[in-house]
């Protein structure tokens, strides 16, 4: 009896392999049809490039010989390697993407699941465990269980389960921190997929839970000049001496919330689990809080007035564009500037940005001269007109007057 | 000098002529004025673009850029694009409002067919500018209301995918779709509605006006001067109402169009197509297994054409009297309109 090959299968790489195993019930039909968008499918590879074996017969015997190199599943603890067997070999993968990188196995190995894997723990996670077989798709592929959007929920998979990481001794809740956060904020409500999720601060292949050292590492990639402000501040080197995490002393892990100016003095100071009211760290947290809150407002009374100019007024401000942005960089910067705990610092910046505020200011100064100047330009035009109107009225009047 | 010109162009015989144009005086009298008054909006608009071609460089590179460059350095360029703007909705306005007075008082009867026909040509003419015009500053509101337009015209059954490519000039709204609005709105609509304008006004000269359902024998008035100079004066009631629009509420450039971006929320029209676009939207999804949207469409050419022909299916009724279909029909055609509009507009 002839098949056909399946339409999962490139028709110039006919395999016999899906003839048998497309009648051995759902769960390979499952592998079958899943496999239709796998990446290893897009890059033209089919089930021998994998599980070896000779796909041009029919007789199972001689497709699955040692002979013919065939591997079949490989176990949890072969998976690695069995990955390895390509993705560790850069002239192989050369072939199809130059840009991959070739060391995911040797990361892996790195990795505290590497590590467990070898120690003989074959629960933790493997290559399939964030990139199901058969079901692979690229990072960029919406669908793929490593795109951005995707990753937290892969992670949580585990992480996430109490009952598989019970024998481990580590949190599960994660997950539901990462969500109330930030990043998870700027991810999945703003759309932005440069936002932090789980492997951007624990790796991905050689994924563990930054150390102490570290975790200012970590943050710093993204936030670069935080990280050298609070390096070359007052509190680094006692929250060093007393293994303070860092960032996380003021911002948390995984539930990293937004930051506001609160967190420098009053009642929801951040200073306060450490410092007490009035003392000189926390008089430090209310002198930036005041500077940048007194800017901040000044800043956005500028922002209303030039959206007022523009829309209610109709008039062109973008003159003041340059001024105004830099302004708002410098309210950034200002805020940034808190990790250096030096109120003084932050004022140089402030000082900086009401500079451009005044270049703002002198210019919807100008905008609304002209904006009156059209108007008065209008009435005289509209006046104009309407005596023109009233004469023409006038003069039918005369005509149409019964003689 | 008048007799220099007489002499080579007969003019006294055109003032002669003038002289004994009268025009009916009725209750509906006023109806007259609105094709004067589009026609000074069309004048506007030609020179008011011309102002602007000056300066527009066309392009997804340039487009944008040029017209916030009109809006911001030019002279009084922002004068002259608000006013283009502000002078293209009411000159829309003003050709629904005339043709619809024409349509009640029966104006388009036996011997005035070619006027109606002529002018619906221009109506359609109106909306073609107002719609390549549109995506002229290629900005965000401008080019996603241009993608859903083109989405219509590809519904058409059997040449839909043609005839968008062919607006599209290609699969999608790009620059090559700027450029052929461009060409179209610049060359291509002004020479059409040019040589239609002339054939209307000529047809309107030959045949004189329409007393509508009025005695043919009834009071009239003199074209030169007293209807031309009431035409005069609300022509300038017309500026001074523009200029006031202009710069107090001068036409939004918004944001430069992304072609990568997802649309905005709440996404429409102008508001001269929304009552196509509400009622295609409002369509159930199958009509006897029809696709809903191809219906309407259907619905709408099928409601153009008895529009366009209505001077012969219309025919059979003597002059000065009522046609009770046809007013009935007028009637819907205002209130659908009206009402798909207002629902248009509310709805998110």
């Amino acid at each position: 009896m002839l098949f056909g090959p399946s339409a999962a299968f490139p028709a110039e790489r006919e395999v016999r392999c899906v003839t048998c195993h497309q009648n051995l019930g759902d769960k390979h039909e499952k592998i079958i049809s899943d496999f239709k968008g796998d990446v290893h499918k897009e890059a033209g590879l089919s089930c021998n490039d994998c599980h070896g074996g000779n796909p041009n017969t029919d007789d199972i015997g001689e497709a699955k010989s040692p002979a013919a190199g065939f591997r079949g599943k490989p176990s949890r603890e072969e998976m690695p390697g069995f990955c390895g067997r390509c993705h560790s070999n850069p002239q192989y993968m050369k072939k199809f993407n130059s840009a991959l990188p070739v060391d995911q196995e040797k990361k892996y190995w790195t990795s505290v699941h590497g590590k467990k894997l070898k120690g003989g723990d074959a629960q933790v996670a493997n290559c399939a465990s964030c990139h199901p077989a058969h079901s692979i798709r690229k990072p960029s592929d919406p669908l793929s269980s490593v795109y951005p959007k995707n990753v937290a929920k892969t992670c949580a998979n585990c992480h996430g389960n109490v009952r598989i990481m019970s024998g481990y001794k580590i949190p599960t809740d994660q997950f539901e921190r990462y969500m109330k956060s930030v990043h998870a904020e700027a991810l999945y409500k703003k759309g932005d997929l440069s936002a932090p999720t789980c492997n951007d601060c624990h790796g991905n292949h050689g994924a563990a839970p930054p150390g102490t050292e570290n975790i200012m590492m970590v943050c710093g990639q993204c936030h670069a000049h935080n990280m050298e402000f609070l390096k070359q501040s007052p509190m680094a080197k006692p929250w060093s001496k007393n293994h303070l995490h860092m960032c996380v002393v003021c911002h948390n892990q995984h539930d990293v919330s937004k930051p506001n100016l609160e967190m420098l003095s009053g009642e929801m100071s951040l200073c306060l689990r450490c410092h007490q009211v009035g003392d000189r760290a926390y008089q430090v947290g209310s002198a930036m809080r005041e500077k940048i809150e007194k800017f901040e407002k000044d800043y956005h009374s500028q922002v209303h007035l030039m959206e007022e100019i523009e829309l209610k007024k109709g008039m062109d401000v973008t003159a003041a564009d340059d001024a105004i942005l830099e302004s708002k960089q410098a309210l950034f910067k200002a805020r940034t500037t808190v990790h250096t705990f030096d109120p003084q610092k932050v004022q140089q910046i402030i000082e900086q940005g009401e500079g451009f505020l005044k270049r703002v200011k002198d210019i919807e100064d100008k905008v609304l001269r002209e904006f009156w100047r059209r108007r008065i330009w209008l009435g005289l035009s509209t006046l104009l007109i309407s005596f023109v109107i009233v004469g023409i009225w006038w003069i039918l009047k005369e005509i149409e007057r019964p003689k | 000098m008048l007799a220099w010109l007489n002499e080579r162009l007969g003019v006294e015989k055109a003032l002669e002529w003038a002289k004994h144009k009268t025009v009916p005086v009725h209750r509906g009298t006023v109806f007259y004025y609105l094709g004067g008054v589009s026609l000074f909006l069309f004048i506007l608009q030609v020179m008011s673009g011309i102002l602007l071609l000056m300066y527009y460089r066309v392009g997804t590179d340039s487009s944008y850029e040029s017209v916030r460059f009109i809006t911001t350095k030019v002279d009084f360029g922002w004068l002259f694009r608000s006013l283009h703007s502000w002078t293209a909705n009411l000159f829309v306005l003003f050709i629904f409002l005339h043709m619809f007075s024409v349509f009640f008082m029966k104006a388009y009867r036996k011997p005035r067919e070619l006027t109606w026909m002529s002018g619906f040509v221009l109506f359609c003419l109106a909306l073609a500018f107002g719609f390549s015009g549109y995506l002229l500053p290629w900005n965000e509101l401008a080019f996603f209301a241009t993608k859903v337009g083109t989405d219509i015209i590809g519904e058409v059954p059997g040449i839909g995918s043609w005839l968008l490519k062919i607006v599209r000039g290609g699969e999608d709204v790009t620059g090559a779709t700027l450029s052929r609005l461009f060409g179209l709105h610049v060359a291509v609509l002004p020479g059409i509605t040019t040589v239609m304008l002339v054939l209307h006004l000529a047809f309107v000269q030959i045949q004189g006006m329409s007393h509508g359902d009025q005695p043919e024998k009834g009071k009239t008035m003199p074209f030169f001067p007293n209807f031309l100079l009431r035409d005069m004066i609300l022509w300038l009631i017309t500026l001074n109402i523009l200029a006031v629009l202009a710069v107090f509420f001068p036409w939004e450039l918004g944001k430069k169009a992304d072609v990568l971006a997802s649309a905005p929320a709440g996404i429409k029209p102008e508001w001269y197509f929304l009552f196509t676009y509400q009622a295609l939207k409002v369509i159930p999804g199958k009509i006897l297994s029809i696709p809903g949207e191809l219906v309407g469409i259907l619905l709408f050419n099928l409601a153009g054409i008895l529009w366009f022909l209505v001077p012969f299916w219309d025919a059979k009724i003597p002059e000065g009297k009522r046609n009770r279909v046809v007013n009935i029909v007028g009637l819907f055609a205002v209130l659908f309109i009206l009402a798909m509009t207002i629902w248009g507009h509310w709805s998110s």
